[in-house]
């Protein structure tokens, strides 16, 4: 073993002396984790159902009432109330005791009985986006199922790699990328920050220690961790939600080991320039957090973004790790299909590095 | 290395228009304690963070332990010991685990690592105190944990920066007690220090004032080169009363010292009993006793004549 490994393994067991002695950073390591994957795998859940709504019969003929059954027998909705007109529903809406009204205009038996066209009226509290747009996509499919005699005109829809849209399955992938973005740059960017307020610093540039030796050392333990990290949600996401590994898992770990370096990178950049705990946090969450969060993909479709956020988010590894998470676990891409969303994030991986490591002034100024 | 562990020569640092270090001259001798003093912002940190290698020098030429640090600032790190101000320890560390990876920095490992640290642990007296964390340890044992870093890997010359700041009076005896057997032992301590009670342990000393070293020598030959004669200390009189009672003695200099003044005289100028005789005559009764001078007496001066001299 030569010198460069031997003082590069002392200053990795150093750090990881710091991190299993610290518990506020193995609660952040696998406390955060566990709280993020109950929280998203259990309570917020975008699978909406039992909506309450009011109906409102105007027609009063058994074809009517048939169909007002129909609505709400699917589950989707539940019929919350039965009110006389579509402006007795408005303090109930208003109120949020509902969140839709079906309205059956008068004639529309009528109607139907002579083959025309008839209208169904559905009043939706727009007030929750997301809430509502499901709503909105319940109510036309339960409509196009009741109306029967548009039977013509199914839509034959089936959707692949999570036929039955649980949002389990979506969540688990992202969290991996929230999570190992979120820990892994905010421990890095605490550990060399504190090493800089404590003066410990300088003492390390008075021994043969190289500035590589530094950043390589301090890296190893928290890619470690970061690895126990990935694999914990995986088995986990595996075990309680059933999300699938349908790729194989030597792509997942290595690409996942590009990220970790990716987002180890960002957090030495950031205490290597901040050279401040406070800071370097603060730092820290805005470019690793956010961008993880808002611009990968996982909430909000980054092909529905304005050009320049599109811009913004191809800079961030976030959104290239996303694709290749769920490609990997759920689609069971290869690495042909991947290599787009691969190599930018080698790319940047490299770049941090480089700059992180050069950023690294070996002298004291 | 011609038996001398450090040369310095012309060495000049400045930050900006601001300069630090000014034509900076001065040799030490292997297994020599010296000591560096001067106040803040004298230039004694950023002196002996070139040395280190810490830092690049402006112009001037630095060799340590026979390293051109100026030209090759990293090779000097393998032959350096450096404790630096705030001695700083791991703290959530134990004593061993500090010194453990205080050796790997240096490269050492093994069972060649394990012996030096139980013999450096035994020679600090730190033997039973291996397994304690340093958070729970009082100043005085986390200074002499922090030498222990510091020599593990048996350097020639140690760089100690400030190393009984903040550590009580008996643990700062005990420390220098240890710096002696180093340097018997025939390592060069280089230490700056503002105790100046300490620079009594210091074989030589050098005096940086605004960027300069003032003064260069033994403590004896400081001394007599900037404060020759004898040194009278008086109690219970002020500056002025004693300047109009005694206008008649030849007083060389008279300095507050405390709650004290120094009053310095010529050799065979006027004694205890001349001076007491005078103060008595003039109604102003005070105590007058000969006393030593000390290196105070000549860190005054010497600060005295830089300001005078212009700032050097």
């Amino acid at each position: 073993m030569n010198r460069f490994l031997r003082r590069t393994r002392a200053i990795a067991h150093k750090e990881m002396l710091h991190l299993i002695r610290d518990p506020g950073a193995v609660y952040m390591a696998l406390g955060v984790p566990l709280v993020m994957l109950a929280l998203f795998g259990y309570g917020v859940s975008v699978d909406i159902d039992h909506i309450p709504i009011a109906v409102v019969d105007q027609d009063h003929t058994p074809a009517s009432r048939r169909l007002l059954q129909e609505l709400t027998a699917g589950g989707d909705f539940v019929r919350a109330a039965d009110l006389p007109s579509p402006e007795a529903a408005l303090p109930l809406l208003g109120r949020g005791d509902v969140r839709g009204v079906f309205v059956v205009p008068e004639g529309l038996a009528r109607h139907r009985a002579r083959g025309e066209p008839g209208a169904l009226q559905f009043l939706l509290d727009g007030s929750d986006g997301s809430y509502a747009s499901v709503a909105l996509g319940d109510a036309a499919g339960v409509a196009a199922a009741a109306s029967g005699a548009s039977a013509a005109l199914d839509l034959p829809i089936r959707v692949r790699f999570n036929p039955t849209l649980r949002s389990a399955i979506d969540i688990v992938p992202a969290l991996i990328v929230m999570i190992l973005s979120m820990v892994s740059t905010l421990l890095t960017a605490l550990t060399v920050a504190r090493e800089w307020e404590r003066g410990a610093m300088e003492q390390l540039f008075a021994t043969p220690v190289g500035r590589t030796e530094i950043i390589v050392g301090k890296l190893l333990p928290y890619v470690g961790l970061g690895f126990v990290q990935t694999l914990l949600i995986t088995t986990l996401g595996a075990y309680l939600f059933d999300v699938p590994i349908r790729g194989s898992l030597l792509l997942l770990f290595s690409t996942s080991l590009l990220f970790l370096v990716c987002m180890l990178g960002v957090g030495l950049l950031v205490s290597v320039v901040t050279k401040n705990q406070m800071v370097s946090v603060q730092v820290a969450v805005i470019g690793s957090f956010l961008p993880a969060m808002l611009l990968s993909g996982f909430i909000f479709p980054i092909e529905n973004m304005p050009a320049l956020l599109q811009a913004i988010a191809s800079v961030f590894p976030a959104r290239y790790y996303v694709s290749i998470l769920r490609g990997t676990m759920l689609k069971g891409s290869g690495v042909s299909l991947l290599w787009p969303q691969i190599l930018p994030l080698a790319l940047f991986a490299f770049l941090v590095l480089a700059v992180a490591v050069t950023r690294f002034s070996r002298r004291l100024a | 290395m011609d038996g001398r562990a450090i040369r310095v020569e012309k060495l000049t640092r400045r930050f900006g228009g601001f300069v630090a270090v000014n034509e900076v001259s001065f040799d030490v001798a292997q297994g020599e304690i010296f000591g560096f003093l001067g106040a803040n912002g004298a230039g004694k940190s950023t002196t002996m963070r070139i040395l280190c290698g810490l830092l690049p020098a402006s112009s001037g030429s630095v060799h340590v332990a026979g390293v051109d640090v100026v030209h090759d600032p990293a090779a000097v790190r393998r032959s350096i010991g450096y404790m630096s101000q705030k001695f700083s320890l791991y703290l959530d560390l134990t004593v061993d685990e500090n010194l453990k990876f205080f050796g790997g920095a240096y490269g050492l490992f093994g069972r060649d690592l394990r012996g030096r640290r139980e013999r450096v642990e035994a020679q600090l007296g730190l033997a039973a105190l291996g397994s304690r964390l340093v958070a729970s340890l009082p100043g005085g044992i986390r200074q002499r944990v922090a030498l222990a870093c510091a020599i593990l890997h048996s350097p020639s010359i140690v760089f100690l920066d400030e190393p009984t700041s903040g550590v009580d009076p008996e643990s700062r005896r005990a420390f220098w007690r240890l710096i002696r057997k180093l340097a018997d032992a025939g390592t060069t301590i280089f230490v700056t220090t503002h105790y100046l009670d300490e620079a009594e342990y210091c074989e030589r000393l050098g005096l940086m004032s605004a960027g300069r070293l003032a003064a260069l020598g033994t403590p004896i030959e400081l001394r007599e080169a900037f404060v020759p004669g004898r040194m009278l200390e008086i109690h219970g009189v002020g500056i002025d009363a004693l300047r109009r009672s005694a206008a008649g003695l030849p007083l060389l200099s008279v300095e507050p010292f405390g709650a004290a003044l120094h009053v310095r005289v010529d050799r065979d100028g006027p004694g205890a009993d001349d001076l007491r005789r005078a103060l008595a005559a003039a109604g102003v009764p005070a105590q007058v006793a000969e006393t030593g001078v000390t290196l105070e007496d000549v860190f005054l001066t010497v600060e005295r004549a830089t300001i005078a001299g212009g700032g050097g």
